[in-house]
This record gives structure tokens, sequence and C-alpha cells, in this order.
């Protein structure tokens, strides 16, 4: 699948150089009346070609997962464990788009609490156990609740951490699953519902929500920014922690052994984005290209999981150098990309403190 | 012939130097962080109207600085994560002292003397354990680290001191974002963050603690200003939501609720949620704010919380209190009087100034 995307062919035309010169008048007009139609097109493109597909993908695996949860809570079993993958597979393929829907009412907080530095999520989990409240788990109240004890990474805890994968008492470990993923369902739908019934539309439109098209695309840019930044400083960063003291147990969703995972994921996603923000610039897509190829193929080879290759100076520089190509893409991304879409890289503006 | 150098050493050897002051300097009113053309960052002291007075070099990139109350010294700070922070003797641009934190912990690019001078209190990160901690310095004693306190929050960035008649105070703003070194600048708390105004005393005891309410729990107080009649101006970054139009800066005064300003105007989203420097006019009738994302400053009145001028400038991100009215720095090397309806372009460097112009008295 990556390999198909690798080698997608150019969603632009190419014209000879030989025919150029002839026809010097004929392409200048040529190429303004295309880059006009074809900036028109990258934020319908990113919509209707990335975005809203992802987020109904998500709602629905997100559906999917609370019907299984219902009626199966032994994580063992696979209809189980393949809605979960599926569903957190489909969460991390839009994390970076952390704007509007997903921000609404913190429903991204609640998909998504990690990282987890102050170790929330298992008290949060234990409390619940401990209290076996009966009453938590109206979809009302458990929408109330600590956004610690829901989202992802805390089912995660509730199905493969040892220590509560099969705590007592087994009934209300069920019903809190349960509770859990109908949560996470009904976050997944509200985003989707939002995207599709008017956010999509605000961006399209941009005249209300965001002024001008300028706006819309500085959006995307910023999520792809986003979305590298998790990557390289939180997702590998984390985990690496320094040399002396490495982190492997800082490693995302390292329990259900998704870790890399999460990385090839995010590095699948974010690649489409940066290329319809390159909006046709051949000589830009080549290297963004050749820049999303070498950390997607790197981490397809890792062959490490949870990153436990961290702690292991044989294997270390291999995670060091996946997270220097994810830079290097970031600088290029920042040096060629931002400055067509308006973005200025500032001595302040670039980021804050 | 004697140099002038030398000259003040043999007075000094002498005994008979009166103490070195600002007032030997030339006049330099502000001091900021830079970088040259070729990478370089250094500490520029910079004149009322923005020339420069001197430089030194610094090791790494620079955030903010603070300057001694009476002695021709100023400390800058390393921008967070740095660990440095290098005293300068402002009259030849010496490196006077390096302050290294103790392990755990880094700077955040603040800081400021006692008012007495005998004290340089630092905003730092106690990292491993996600605690904003104020460093305690004894400035006679080669600026020994004698002792630390918590900020109570986490990430305390910006600091006052608040010496308003009884004990003075230390003003934190505790932007509570927890950060770590392994994971660079990324947020690591946002779903639970709380920032918070911290009053203190000089000795680290809590006097007063002031937190936004919770639909803008995830507004980080970071800046701060003082006007003369003691009301603390804050500026605020937003962490949610890009399209919230929510407020950038406050005003508080301490024992009363705060006052966040033109809290409904649209135009608060030119900012982009983003308030990098914040100062009075020199009245305190009037507050600015700077937005290098948005390139854009907004002064806004005090006593009625409305937007009454906007300056758009690339890259603006220093902003302080001049005689005259306020002072603006950008990225691209420029100073700027800022003044109703004017901007004054005053000087144009071949440097980069960084986000700070700190005031020196």
């Amino acid at each position: 699948m990556i390999f198909r995307q690798l080698i997608a062919p150019p969603s632009f035309v190419f014209w000879k150089a030989s025919e150029l010169k002839h026809t010097l008048f004929a392409l200048t007009t040529a190429a303004c009346l295309f880059a006009t139609a074809s900036r028109a097109d990258l934020v319908d493109e990113i919509l209707n070609d990335q975005i809203l597909p992802a987020m109904q993908a998500l709602a629905e695996s997100s559906q999917d997962l609370a019907r299984v949860a219902e009626t199966i809570c032994r994580p063992g079993a696979s209809p189980l464990r393949d809605a979960y993958a599926q569903a957190f597979d489909d969460w991390i393929r839009v994390s970076h788009l952390r704007f509007g829907p997903s921000e609404t009412d913190n429903r991204a907080f609640a998909l998504a609490f990690w990282p987890d530095s102050r170790g929330k999520t298992p008290k949060t989990l234990a409390n619940h156990l401990r209290a076996a409240d009966p009453s938590l788990l109206t979809p009302e109240s458990f929408a109330q609740s600590s956004i610690a004890g829901r989202g992802f990474y805390a089912l995660e805890f509730m199905y493969f951490d040892s220590g509560f994968n099969s705590a007592k008492p087994h009934e209300y470990r069920c019903a809190l699953t349960a509770a859990m993923a109908r949560d996470i369902a009904a976050n997944a739908t509200a985003i989707h519902r939002d995207w599709q019934g008017s956010y999509a539309d605000q961006m399209r439109q941009a005249s209300g929500r965001y002024q001008n098209e300028t706006e819309v695309k500085q959006e995307l840019f910023k999520a792809l920014n986003t979305g590298l930044q998790v990557l390289s400083d939180m997702r590998l960063g984390r985990p690496l922690g320094s040399f002396d003291k490495p982190r492997p147990r800082r490693a995302e969703a390292w329990r259900s052994g998704r870790s890399l995972h999460h990385i090839v994921l995010a590095l699948q996603s974010l690649h489409p984005l940066a290329i319809a923000l390159a909006d046709g610039d051949q000589e830009l897509i080549k290297k963004l290209d050749a820049a999303f190829q070498k950390p997607i193929l790197r981490a397809l080879r890792l062959e490490d999981p949870r990153l436990e290759g961290v702690a292991d100076p044989a294997k270390r520089f291999r995670i060091e150098a996946l997270q220097q190509e994810v830079n290097d893409l970031r600088n290029l991304i920042a040096s060629d990309l931002g400055p067509s879409l308006g973005v200025l890289a500032g001595f302040n503006s670039l980021d804050g403190d | 012939m004697t140099s002038r150098r030398g000259f003040i050493a043999g007075l000094l050897a002498s005994g008979l130097a009166p103490s070195p002051s600002w007032a030997d300097l030339g006049g330099p009113a502000f001091l900021s962080a830079a970088k040259d053309p070729t990478g370089n960052h250094l500490l520029a002291g910079l004149s009322d109207a923005g020339a420069i007075r001197f430089t030194c070099p610094l090791p790494g990139r620079g955030h903010a600085a603070a300057a001694h109350p009476h002695r021709p010294e100023a400390v800058a700070f390393a921008r967070r994560p740095g660990r440095f922070a290098d005293v300068i003797d402002c009259r030849d641009g010496a490196r006077l002292a390096r302050l290294l934190p103790p392990t755990g912990h880094h700077f955040y690019g603040h800081g400021r003397f006692s008012p007495d001078g005998s004290r340089l209190f630092t905003t730092e990160n106690d990292f491993e354990n996600a605690q904003g901690v104020i460093g305690v310095w004894e400035v006679k004693q080669d600026y020994r680290r004698i002792r630390s306190f918590s900020s109570g929050g986490i990430g305390p960035h910006d600091m006052l001191l608040w010496n308003m008649g009884g004990e003075p105070q230390l003003v934190i703003a505790n932007g509570g974002i927890e950060t770590h070194p392994d994971s660079g600048r990324a947020k690591l708390n946002l779903p639970e963050m709380r920032s918070n105004l911290t009053l203190m005393s000089l000795e680290g005891e809590p006097q007063e603690v002031m937190e936004l309410s919770q639909e803008l729990q995830l507004n980080s107080i970071r800046h701060l200003c003082l006007s003369p009649d003691g009301t603390i101006g804050f500026a605020m970054q937003w962490q949610g939501d890009s399209g919230a139009v929510v407020p950038i800066v406050g005003l508080y005064q301490p024992g009363s609720t705060p006052r966040l300003l033109a809290a409904e105007d649209p135009r608060l989203r030119g900012l982009q949620g983003y308030g990098g420097s914040v100062a009075f006019t020199p009245d305190g009738a009037e507050i600015a704010v700077s937005s290098p994302r948005g390139g854009l400053v907004q002064v806004m009145q005090s006593a009625n919380a409305q937007i009454i001028h906007e300056y758009h400038l690339r890259d603006v991100c220093g902003l302080a209190t001049s005689p005259s009215g306020l002072l603006a720095s950008t990225g691209l090397g420029q100073t700027f009087a800022l003044k109703k309806d004017l901007i004054e372009l005053k000087q144009q460097h071949d440097l980069a100034w960084d986000n700070h112009l700190v005031p020196l008295i």
C-alpha cells in the first residue's frame, strides 16, 4: 500500500521542454489558468480525498468497536482485537487534524489522552474499578468523567495491561470497557458529523470561520507540521530519551505493540497531505516524495514494534536515524512548502515561547 | 596613555572608584537578544531610539534578560530548554559569570533581581518532576545558587516584581504547559493544563493565586508587564482551536478578579491566539500586545478594554514601554516607535531581534 502511494503518477500535466520553446505565450497563459484552477481545487481535493473519507472511516470503525465491545470483553478474542486495532488505526490517521470538530467539547482529548506523563490513566481506571459505580457507565455520566480514563489509550490499558485486563470485578470491567468503546464511538461520530455537516463547507467557502483561502491552507499546513512534530518529538523523542537514559516504557501504545505501527500510519497519512499542499509543483513533489519515502521505508524495516531498541546501543542508532529523517522532512516543509502557502518562517513567528 | 579600562582598574585598586552604574554606559535603555547574519547569538543594549550601545556574544539562542537595579550588569537567559544564564558586564560586554541550573532543570528564559539587587530569581523547569521552580542566586557571592522554591505551577515563564508598598512580591506567570527536553518543545499535558498567576514573597511563600475560568483552561499565561499604579498586565497563548476568538490580554490587580480585554472583539483573531510580548504605555492607560504569528501589534485601552490601534509589522515580537510611548522590535532587525496612528522606523540593524525588549529601569 505504501509503495502504491510512493509511485503514484503525478496529478499534474507535464509539457515537454521542446514544445515549450515554441509556445511560450501559450504556456504562460495556460500556466496561469492552470495555476488558478489548481489552487481552487487544492482544498476540495484534501477534503474529498483525505479528510472526509478518513473521518468517516474513524466513525464507522469506532461504531463497530462499540458494537463488538458490547458482547465481548476478552481482549484475546480476535473480533475485539481486530475492531480495536482498526478504530485505533483510523484515529491515528486523523490525529494531526486538530482543529474544528476535533476540538469541540474536547473530543480529541477524550479520544486520545496521550502522553500520560503522570500516570493518570491507570490511576483513573483503578479508581473506576474500585468504585464499581454503575451510574458512571451511562453515556452521559461517562462523557463527564476524567478524560484520563477515556479513549483509545485508556482502553489499551484495559485490554493489554496485565494488571487491568483480568482485573476484578469481572462484570464491571466488561461493562466499563463497553462504556469506553461507546464513548469513543460517540466522539468519533460527532467529529464526522460536524465535518460532513458544516465544517468542510466552511473550509471550502472560506468566508466565515476562515476569512480567505490562505487561512484554510495555513490551517492544513499547520496540521501537517503538528503531525510531524508529534512524530519526532513525542512518538520518537519520548522513548529515545537520551543515550544514557532511554525510556522504552514511554513509547506510545507499547502494551499493544503499536508504537512503530503508529509512526508508519502517521507518515502515510501526512504524505498525501504534504503532496496536495504542494499544489502541483513537480519539483517540490519529487523532493517531498523522496523525503517521506526515507523514514517510511526505514520504519517498515525496523522490526521493532515497541521501539525497545532505544535501550539497545546496537539498535538505537537506527531509531535516531529515523528521527533525523523526520526532522529533515520538517525542515524541507518549512523551507520549501511554507513560503508557497504564505507561511512566513520568521525568527519570532516560527515557533513560540 | 592610560586606557579607560586601565584607569578604572587603577581606581578600583586604590579603592577610590565610585561604584560602576548604568550611567557609565551612554544610556542604554533596553536589552534584547539577537541572532547575527552568521548565525551567532548575542545580547545587545539598545538606546531609547533603538541604537545599539553594546553587544556581547551568547553561547546559544537567548530569550529575555534581567538588568541589575544598580550595577551595570545584566543576566542573559537561554531560550528554553537552554541551560545557560550569562552575567554580563554591560560596560564592555565581558562575561562575569555563567549560571548553570541544577541537573534536571533548565531555564525558561526569564528572571528578575530583588529590589536591592542582592538576589537573582530565575524561572526553571524541574523536568523530571514536571514542576515549576524559582531558583535563587546570591549576587555578592558570584551568583551562587542559594536555594529554590516552587513556582506555584507548571511552566513558569515570565516573572516580575510587584513592589507597591508592603513587602515586595514576585509575580510569576505559570504557563501550565509541561515539556521535557527529550521531547523538544512538544506539549505533554494539554488536556489537563492549568495556567495561573502566582504572587509570592521573595522567600517563596505563596500570597495569592489567580486562575482563569474553566473554559479558558487552554490559555497559557506567559508574559507580564506592570503599570505605574501596580496593575499587572498579562499576555496569553491559546492552545486550543485556532478558530476560537479568545482573550489574549488581561489586567490584574492583586486582590480583585482579572479583566480580560477586548474579549468579544473579532479582531483578536489577528493575533492568531498568540501574545508574544506585552507592555503598557508610560501612563498605563493603554496596553500593547505583539503577535509574531499575526505580524501584528494591538493596543487596548486599560479602562474600557477596547482595541484602539493596530500596527502591522512582520515578525514583530519585542515590545517595551519607552519614554515616548512604545518601542517594538522585529526578527527583521527593525525597531519601531509606535505612537497613536504612527509607526516610525527608528533603526534597522543586520540582526534578527529575538522575542523580548527588556527595559533597564
